[in-house]
């Protein structure tokens, strides 16, 4: 499979990253190396196939994730770039949501 | 570094002794942010403590990888550029509750993605024997900070071997335990299945020390494992009855001369301390890069979609306004070349139309690759040895501009993440003056009988002495 400057532009819209036009040459040529690099995995012979890996011994099963209150030592408000009345505020919704 | 901060004695004097070693050591660009202040608290807090603990007075650094409410927490990137965290990671915690004094956060690659610590926002770290050469990566900073004795341990963490190489390269004990031994909150998350925090000791016994004061469960990771801490394992009186097998996919035949030679050294020394070598194979171990690139960007890729210029860090605004707008300016100006790759790869490799094709598959290879070393161990094993790295350290830039050759550098350690089992690098000679790392790994939570056999291992071997 190769990947091309319009694969690099529509993945990188995916990962809402911005990539400048004359960096996606060098992305399109690194990528291609890395992604042809793992294909190797196709010499696994299908038969060879086994259920999906989960870390860990056999024997030990996860415990339930109950969350709890976690005390911090600042408020959101001190993280955030802007924050009031208990919301992260960010720029309006604009038009290229429906780009 | 004197004997007091050696050996753990009066928090006061140790806190002074480690500003002044750090201060000397600030050419290796190894730490992001430390101060006297808090290193005198630091101190002063233990020397206050009624029954100080294990860690009594031990000085330990921390990557800039863990967080801590004290000083910031940047990953050595731009995006969490003056970043502090609201809390503190469990395992600073329990090392705190056993009297260390930890208050130096060390560089590393950007979010711990790289093998040379050259994808750091702030600039690489140094080799302390050779300043054109990488400490190994993504913990390079920890690494160097402990083979230039400024500290005897400190944390490190490894997704794909970023503990155990930097280890090798820089000649230090590096310690990755099994994955649910040691709590992973408050590590900032890269790939999840795979993150462990781990140790780099000057010696086994430092190693282990700090692992077994910040080992057990954690309520607050529902993947630590419900077993009892670990306890600091004595060395044995020799190797009798252990059989440690050696994969011959491990020892190929382009291995580095100086490796191959020190490998056999090491080979010696466990024949003469009484256990048995058996060759065995490991084959999808072949495997191990390839899968761990697939599964490690899919779950960065996840796991960063979080730095958003909306909650924390920085925030850049494009073009266009407007919030999307943030989103990718505040990513795309914040996040290095590295970060932004394995994004875009992890990006892909889950997008529609390709996830079974390289995600599904790289998960069954996991799962391949992890019964080879089940089945080994399930056959009598007790260890399993490799060399940890291919090569001994590296030169700057060599590898930087090919990502692969980058990537290859952890070809025998990344398989060991890959299935969450314990292992260690331990020092084993120098090649050319530049240390070479030997590979022991163990079944599941055979953490003490790892450590007991390394400290075993460590008191014949001379891990500064030329090998031929």
């Amino acid at each position: 499979m190769s990947i091309g400057r319009d694969d690099v532009r529509h993945v990188a819209k995916l990962a809402e990253l911005a990539v400048p036009e004359e960096e996606l040459e060098r992305l399109v040529s690194q990528l291609n190396r890395i992604v042809d690099y793992v294909a190797q995995l196709d010499r696994l012979p299908a038969e060879r196939m086994v259920d999906a890996f989960l870390p860990g011994p056999a024997s030990v099963a996860l415990r339930e994730d109950v969350p709890g209150p976690v005390p911090l030592a600042r408020p959101p408000a001190e993280l955030a770039p802007e924050f009031a009345e208990g919301f992260f505020l960010v720029p309006r919704h604009g038009a290229m949501e429906d780009a | 570094m004197t004997a007091a901060a050696e050996q753990g004695g009066r928090g006061a004097a140790t806190a002074r002794d480690v500003g002044r070693a750090l201060r000397s050591a600030e050419s290796l660009n190894a730490v992001l942010h430390w101060s006297q202040e808090l290193l005198d608290a630091e101190g002063a807090r233990v020397d206050a403590m009624a029954a100080p603990g294990s860690l009594a007075g031990m000085p330990i650094a921390v990557k800039d990888n863990i967080v801590t409410v004290e000083q910031p927490t940047t990953c050595a990137s731009r995006i969490l550029e003056g970043y502090v965290s609201p809390y503190t990671a469990t395992a600073v915690n329990r090392l705190r509750d056993a009297g260390a004094i930890v208050a130096a956060k060390t560089n590393l690659d950007e979010f711990a993605m790289g093998s040379s610590t050259e994808h750091s926002a702030w600039g690489r770290v140094k080799h302390p024997l050779d300043p054109d050469r990488v400490p190994g990566g993504s913990s390079g900073g920890s690494a160097a900070l402990v083979a230039a004795g400024v500290v005897p341990a400190a944390l490190g963490s490894e997704t794909g071997g970023s503990v155990r190489q930097p280890a090798s390269f820089c000649g230090v004990v590096g310690v990755k335990p099994s994955y649910g031994r040691v709590s992973r909150y408050g590590l900032v998350a890269f790939g999840s299945s795979l993150d462990a925090i781990s140790v780099f000791g000057r010696t086994v016994d430092h190693a282990s020390r700090v692992l077994a004061a910040m080992s057990g469960p954690d309520p607050l990771d529902a993947t630590t494992v419900d077993r009892p801490p670990m306890r600091v394992p004595e060395p044995l009186p020799d190797l009798r009855g252990l059989r440690i097998g050696l994969p011959q996919e491990y020892f190929p035949d382009d291995l580095h001369p100086g490796v191959a030679a020190a490998m056999e050294r090491v080979k010696d020394r466990i024949r003469e301390l009484g256990a048995e070598l058996r060759e065995v194979s490991l084959p999808h171990s072949a495997y191990a890069v390839p899968t761990y690139y697939i599964v490690a960007p899919a779950e960065a890729a996840a796991n960063l979609a979080r730095y958003d210029g909306v909650r924390y860090g920085p925030r850049k605004v494009g073009p266009e306004g407007d919030f999307r707008a943030v989103y990718r300016a505040t990513r795309g100006e914040g996040f290095g070349p590295e970060v932004r790759r394995r994004i875009l790869v992890g990006t892909y490799v889950l997008s529609a139309g390709y996830y079974d094709a390289y995600y599904t598959k790289a998960q069954q290879a996991r799962a391949l690759i992890a019964d080879d070393f089940r089945r080994g161990f399930d056959s009598g094993l007790d260890f399993l040895l490799t060399p940890t790295t291919p090569t001994p350290a590296f030169r700057a830039g060599e590898k930087t501009e090919d990502p692969v050759a980058m990537y290859l550098a952890d070809i025998f350690v990344c398989a060991v993440n890959l299935s969450g089992l314990p292992a260690l690098s331990l020092p084993v000679g120098r090649s050319e003056g530049l240390p070479v790392g030997a590979q022991l790994i163990a079944p599941f939570f055979g953490e003490e009988r790892l450590l007991a056999a390394a400290a075993t291992l460590e008191r014949v071997i001379a891990a500064d002495a030329e090998v031929r």
